[in-house]
């Protein structure tokens, strides 16, 4: 009797408090390590006073916002202003549920997957969830009725509307080679492969990498928070926890990508070269363990290109998706799409 | 040709690359910053730090309680008073109040000052949360180092 409630009703609660709980650890790890190694790069230290080489740093920070007044502008409307940043938050945690975060344990007779839901158009849900994101941005932008967050967030729109065309471009390939939008049956398909898509579309992986860091708005794309010209961009008015959860969306987000990067290109939980013999032995680490490796490969690519390349200027920036990624992606989609038909 | 290299340049990302190699080879490289609480830079022979009364090699006070300093002073931080003990020939301050909350640091006391009794110290840590620990009298004149940082919040700083 108490088995049935068990598997029916506690796992799946635990597990969606795990994909709460999990992208916000990665939050917490990610603003560390984006403080620390931009700091390492531009010769300093970074913080590594709180806790352990200043592991604990995002929680000060984290306490330090919950204790700010919470400011919202005169004649800013409330309403707006005050969904935006639970808007953009939901999104990026939401799409959550739909990635694979390693192969299904067995306890027992019973298979514990470990994602939340799968769905046979689980890629087009993701990438649906997290364009959500642009909604909030563009409310938090134009309700705090200051000039600089509605630059910021006009740009974000342009950015993100424009950036996601290469991007879908890039996800239909894989989608032509797995033949299945299940982002847990691409994972599968990878392994009967037994190669990572990343090797069979490199040119996909890099224009996916380099649209997927422009959607996220992240350095060198982050001209809707230019710090330079626009104050903070969109979240510019916003203070204590609300301006927190832009801040955290923004690194969900990042999390979201690399996950999807890792999941689509680079074989989700699976060990490198699946298919090679010689290297079953690799099947012994936890899947969850390669998973999360690459993750953190991508994350600290992320942090990496932030500290190494300078801001693109808006004009480039649109030349750059319009005259070369869109091009070059759905050149590259045709060459897939011909090869996939004739192989 | 030169053309279609600098296509395949931009083509294969190759300056994004070595890019990212420089700011690779930057991150394992040395570090520039000084962990200050555990660590001091060593300042400057001339630096301007808190001003201090001397003494000479005999132990001996060398202000004279000349006051000039105190007639120099753009912002009034002095107040001294000057006796002769019986049998010296020198006058000795008894009393020799002085602000550092109203100090600039201009240096004008120490240029004036015939005996080069009072000077300017190494010392740059003079925070305190209490203003009356930043009045000092005759003798707190004369503290460094703990001691002075006792003076300033009740304990010796790191």
């Amino acid at each position: 009797m108490t088995r049935p409630f068990i598997f029916d009703f506690l796992i799946p609660v635990g597990k969606i408090a795990a994909v709460i709980f999990y992208p916000m650890v990665m939050v917490v790890v990610m603003i560390w390590l984006e403080r620390r190694v931009v700091g390492l790069i531009q010769r300093r230290l970074g913080p590594n006073r709180v806790g352990f080489q200043g592991i604990l740093q995002p929680l000060a920070d984290a306490v330090k916002l919950f204790f700010k007044e919470d400011i919202v502008p005169e004649r800013a409307d409330r309403f707006l202003f005050n969904t935006a940043p639970i808007l953009v938050m939901f999104s990026s945690l939401l799409a959550f549920c739909f990635v694979p975060l390693g192969e299904p344990v067995r306890i027992g007779s019973y298979e514990l997957k470990l994602w939340v839901a799968e769905s046979p158009v689980g890629l087009l849900l993701v990438l649906g969830l997290s364009s959500i994101g642009v909604f909030g941005v563009i409310f938090g932008g134009w309700a705090s009725n200051s000039k600089y967050p509605l630059m910021g967030a006009l740009r974000s729109v342009v950015q993100v509307l424009s950036y996601e065309i290469p991007v879908g471009l890039t996800c239909l390939t894989v989608v032509f080679i797995a033949r299945s939008m299940d982002l847990v049956e691409i994972v599968r398909r990878q392994e009967a492969a037994g190669v990572w898509y990343g090797f069979l579309l490199p040119v996909s992986f890099v224009v996916f990498w380099i649209s997927a860091v422009a959607e996220t708005n992240r350095a060198p794309f982050d001209l809707p928070e230019a710090e330079s010209e626009l104050v903070a961009g969109y979240h510019t008015e916003y203070s204590g926890m609300k301006f927190a959860y832009f801040y955290i969306a923004e690194y969900t987000h990042m999390v979201l990508v690399a996950s999807l990067v890792v999941v689509l290109f680079f074989g989700g939980w699976l060990p490198p070269f699946p298919g090679v013999r010689a290297l079953r032995f690799l099947h012994a680490v936890p899947g969850f363990l390669w998973y999360l490796a690459k993750i953190m490969f991508f994350l600290y690519l992320y942090v990496w290109m932030r500290a190494t390349f300078p801001r693109y200027r808006f004009d480039s920036l649109i030349k750059l998706v319009w005259k070369w990624l869109v091009p070059l992606s759905l050149v590259n989609l045709l060459v897939v799409a011909v090869l996939r038909y004739a192989l | 040709m030169s053309r279609f290299r600098a296509l395949l340049r931009k083509l294969f990302l190759w300056d994004m690359l070595q890019g990212l190699w420089v700011t690779l080879r930057y991150y394992f490289s040395p570090k520039v910053t000084v962990e200050y609480p555990e660590k001091v830079q060593p300042v400057p022979a001339r630096f301007k730090g808190i001003l201090r009364l001397f003494r000479d090699d005999q132990d001996e006070p060398l202000c004279i309680a000349c006051k000039m300093c105190q007639n120099i002073c753009p912002t009034d931080c002095f107040d001294i008073e000057g006796e002769r003990p019986a049998g010296a020939r020198r006058m000795r301050p008894s009393k020799f109040d002085w602000k550092l909350g109203r100090c600039t640091f201009c240096g004008l006391c120490v240029e004036v000052c015939p005996t080069d009794a009072i000077r300017f110290s190494p010392e740059f840590r003079m925070s305190s949360v209490d203003k009356e620990r930043l009045f000092f009298r005759l003798p707190e004149m004369y503290l460094q180092g703990p001691e002075l940082q006792e003076k300033f919040c009740g304990c010796d700083r790191p």
